[in-house]
């Protein structure tokens, strides 16, 4: 009984009882008056504290949600405005995509061709001459013999690429550009690039047509 | 309201509530919903379904714990050095999970992120990769830098043919036994070679502006 | 039973309704013990990797899984039902009610704590953190909790007096909210689980729930208590108690998404958690001033609530710091963010509770502690264990970060840099081993001689309480 308070490692001694611990905190909490009849005012340096916490939280907030947009990733930038921009594509690398997947079947890697069988495409008067031919000669393809730097090449059709009626392919005409642009770039070519809008005028001033002939093609120039 | 029993339970229930719709309510609306991106140029969506056997990597991935040490999620070329490291070239996305049937983004890097293992420079095969998981040790290096796994391989006799997929190099110590990857080993190893996230999205690219979508390869 | 109403400090209240409590703080003690285990090897394979790494059963993944629920799911839950029971049941002045239900439950809880921790050994985990309990064993956990928290809100609803106090309003808010948390997140996360990047949001959410809604009130709870009970002092700053309380409640749970800086997530998530992690703050400084007597008082439990208190405090400020881009770049992914989760759950829940159970176990038993030499050694270990492992932790945490922003350095050397410090981790898990396995066996010797000799009660070694003076603050 008369040990003194905390000197037992083993027991802590209370100094209050439950009932008047609750009675006192429930006093505290100054829903009623205090014995002089006033109520009591919360400090105020802690409600000042805490509007501070909030107005900090409320403007950092602000500051980097992004506007709360699920396209922001960085807390620094706005969202983006109006539709979302698809960044065009290097005609270039698109071309190339085409390429691989289509022409480098008949017209090899290095665009040779194989001697006797496809044309190369390197150093061809058909791709580096008129915008035209070139154009109408891949998207509706070509039947017959053609000649191509003095070499008369009929193993195998060109087909059609373009979109139109019976086609094998049917790409789209940004593609279809993109691929032209890519062989006049490629394997010491130097021609100018082929635009989507020059493909869409061949195909709407044409419509709808069976393959060339070479006799066909070269009458255009 | 700390006295009336009735409103002090409303109380829980609003702060639940409100915490709840905060976060997971309000970003499910946002991401739940998130479809693959067609891109018009590759004829393709993105992000592709992983295989079969990547999907079960990837149970065997969780099941083991690897989240503990490796992270999947790359940070924006301008936010640390995720990028000098050659773990991916642009921030990672919502949409680059939504196949996932359990990302594993991870919080702590122990070991390097993981998001595009399956194109890591210099790439493995699956054959380095086995040998890794069960020494412990990189091709080529002396010390251990991973916990070795041998759990995920049978150490077996050679019955007529040594396996396909036996690790080399232990052959000429014991001739009459091999080291075969399991089937957890051989979904796990598929797993690590399917982890890509190269393909730049819309978001992804409004984050880092200044980098040409597909850089122009040569 | 022995003790009498003329030694108003040890009333039927406790003797009567003991069993309950005892299960669980013995539950809970034992877990804390595996718990250790656990975090040891897993700690020890942070230097040495190839250390049991063979044993599928301890790759470090499962490993620091079953540490980490071990001492959430095991330790902190148990001890933490244990001491809001017993606190509730005090405050309400009458014997727990439904005390079968209270220990069935505690026996299926730990049950299923038992099966989920095999599950995660041999494969089952689901890789959630802190939801790495297979999904056979969640249902099991819900209706068992329910089951424990009955005789907790009977204590509550059934009180004699019309007032409640802090202990009353973080226990209840404990006892009602996580049945509602582990429900919302099994549904979204296990059962039909969301798409992609959802889980780790939601999955972030549901860990810092767990900390601000259920154990950070369970160990406030025993806390709020057992500080004025030993000072006898009324709390002061007491009229902000309720607007922490809130504070805490509706501010505490946005602050889950900080660890997703920089992630696949939309830059709002983490900008939200950071501001709540500010704001969040007020309940912190409150709680801090309300139980700033802890700090001047003496004796075992009031030398743990100190040290958990400026512990939770420190936790909380760290939080705060770190959750800003800048700091988070440095520290994100390292062992920093280990050693802050550390100093939260072991610095602050823990201690906390280890002070309300060492004041409230005499009052269970009717006598003091068995050993008061053991009580020593345990206060040592686990302070010096903690701050060497906290500390040991940041350190490694901070040259991992540094080392980590520089691309040149391969993981080899930041391992190499970190290994002392790691060693100093290993040391400290092994202190805060033994501090607990001395705790663990000091609680079963004292409750044994309450079994043995039953009858002979030390109540006189308890000094009769007097009444608390409001004074004018």
């Amino acid at each position: 009984m008369s040990t003194p308070l905390h000197q037992d490692p083993r027991l802590d001694q209370a100094a209050s009882t439950d009932e008047s611990l609750l009675a006192a905190h429930d006093k505290l909490l100054g829903k009623q008056p205090d014995e002089k009849g006033r109520y009591k005012l919360p400090p105020l340096h802690l409600l000042f504290f805490f509007s501070g916490l909030i107005f900090f939280a409320g403007t950092y907030l602000n500051r980097y949600s992004g506007m709360f947009d699920p396209r922001v990733y960085n807390e620094n930038t706005l969202p983006p405005s109006g539709e979302t921009v698809v960044a065009k594509l290097d005609p270039l690398v698109l071309g190339k995509k085409q390429y691989d997947a289509i022409c480098i079947t008949c017209h090899q890697a290095n665009g040779l061709g194989l001697p006797g069988a496809f044309p190369p495409l390197a150093a061809s008067e058909w791709v580096s001459g008129s915008d035209d031919r070139l154009i109408r000669l891949v998207v509706y393809g070509m039947t017959g013999p053609m000649t191509v730097k003095g070499v008369l090449y009929s193993a195998a059709p060109m087909p059609t690429i373009g979109k139109v009626a019976n086609s094998q392919y049917n790409l789209s005409d940004d593609k279809v550009a993109a691929v032209l642009t890519y062989i006049r770039h490629e394997w010491g070519n130097t021609g100018a690039p082929i635009t989507t809008d020059q493909v869409a005028a061949v195909r709407s001033k044409e419509g709808d047509r069976k393959p060339y002939v070479e006799a066909e093609l070269l009458k255009l120039n | 309201m700390m006295k009336n029993g009735f409103f002090f339970f409303i109380g829980l229930l609003a702060a639940f509530l409100l915490g709840w719709s905060s976060i997971p309510l309000l970003a499910h609306k946002q991401l739940g919903a998130l479809t693959p991106f067609y891109d018009d140029g590759e004829s393709s969506s993105f992000p592709t379904r992983p295989p079969g056997v990547a999907a079960r990597g990837q149970l065997v991935y969780a099941d083991l714990g690897c989240v503990a040490c490796h992270t999947q999620q790359v940070r924006r070329p301008d936010f640390g050095s995720d990028k000098a490291r050659g773990w991916g070239d642009r921030q990672s996305v919502a949409r680059d999970y939504i196949f996932q049937g359990r990302p594993q983004l991870g919080e702590s890097r122990i070991g390097p992120d993981l998001a595009n293992w399956g194109v890591r420079k210099p790439p493995l095969d699956a054959a380095a990769i086995a040998q890794f998981l069960f020494s412990g040790v990189v091709s080529g290096a002396k010390a251990v830098s991973h916990p070795p796994f041998p759990f995920l391989f049978d150490d077996r006799p050679v019955d007529g043919e040594v396996a396909a997929d036996a690790l080399v190099g232990l052959a000429e110590k014991t001739p009459r036994r091999q080291i075969v990857p399991t089937e957890r080993a051989r979904t796990l190893i598929a797993y690590l070679q399917s982890l890509n996230n190269a393909y730049e999205y819309p978001e992804a690219r409004h984050v880092a502006p200044a980098v040409a979508k597909e850089g122009a390869p040569k | 039973m022995s003790s009498t109403s003329t030694h108003a400090e040890v009333t039927a209240v406790d003797t009567a309704g003991r069993w309950p409590v005892l299960l669980l703080l013995a539950s809970g003690l034992g877990w804390l013990v595996i718990s250790g285990i656990c975090a040891l090897i897993a700690s020890i394979q942070l230097h040495s990797p190839t250390f049991m790494s063979a044993c599928e059963w301890f790759t470090h993944g499962r490993v620091s899984a079953l540490a980490e629920t071990s001492f959430v799911y095991g330790w902190a839950a148990n001890a933490g039902l244990g001491i809001a029971l017993w606190v509730l049941g005090r405050l309400g002045g009458s014997t727990l009610r439904a005390q079968n239900w209270s220990m069935i439950g505690t026996l299926f809880w730990n049950l299923g704590i038992t099966l989920g921790l095999g599950g995660i050994a041999t494969g089952d985990a689901t890789s959630f953190a802190l939801l790495e309990l297979p999904r056979y064993v969640q249902p099991l956990l819900v209706v068992a909790y329910i089951a424990i928290g009955i005789s907790g809100i009977l204590a509550w609803s059934g009180r004699r007096t019309e007032g409640t106090y802090a202990s009353h309003w973080y226990a209840v808010a404990a006892l009602f909210l996580f049945p509602w948390l582990l429900i919302a997140a099994q549904t979204m996360l296990l059962w039909s689980p969301v798409r992609g990047v959802l889980q780790p949001i939601i999955d972030g959410w549901y860990v810092q729930s767990v900390f601000s809604l259920w154990l950070a009130p369970l160990a406030l709870a025993g806390a709020y208590y057992v500080v004025p009970k030993i000072t006898g002092q009324a709390l002061p700053s007491y009229e902000f108690a309720p607007l922490a309380f809130w504070t805490l409640l509706f501010v505490g749970t946005m602050t889950g998404g900080r660890h997703l800086i920089g992630g696949p997530v939309p830059a709002w998530i983490p900008t939200l958690a950071n501001a709540a992690c500010w704001m969040v703050l007020f309940h912190y400084i409150v709680v801090t001033l309300n139980l700033r007597g802890a700090l001047t008082g003496g004796g075992t439990s009031l030398a743990f609530i100190s040290f958990g208190l400026l512990a939770y405090l420190a936790g909380a400020v760290l939080d705060a710091v770190t959750s800003f881009r800048g700091v988070a770049l440095v520290t994100q992914f390292t062992y920093f963010t280990t050693a802050q989760q550390q100093l939260a759950l072991y610095g602050g829940i823990s201690m906390l509770l280890f002070g309300s159970i060492y004041f409230a176990l005499p009052r269970l038993t009717g006598r003091p502690w068995n050993s008061g030499s053991f009580v020593r050694s345990h206060k040592v270990l686990a302070m010096v264990g903690i701050f060497l492992l906290v500390g040991s932790l940041a350190v490694a945490g901070l040259i991992q970060g540094t080392e980590l922003s520089n691309a040149t350095t391969t993981f080899g050397e930041i391992a190499g840099r970190t290994r002392p410090w790691l060693l100093a981790v290993s040391v400290a898990q092994v202190l805060l081993l033994i501090g607990n396995i001395l705790m663990l066996v000091n609680f079963l010797r004292s409750v044994c001689v309450l079994c043995c000799s039953g009858a002979a009660s030390e109540a006189g070694s308890f000094r009769q309480p007097t009444t608390m003076e409001v004074h004018a603050s």
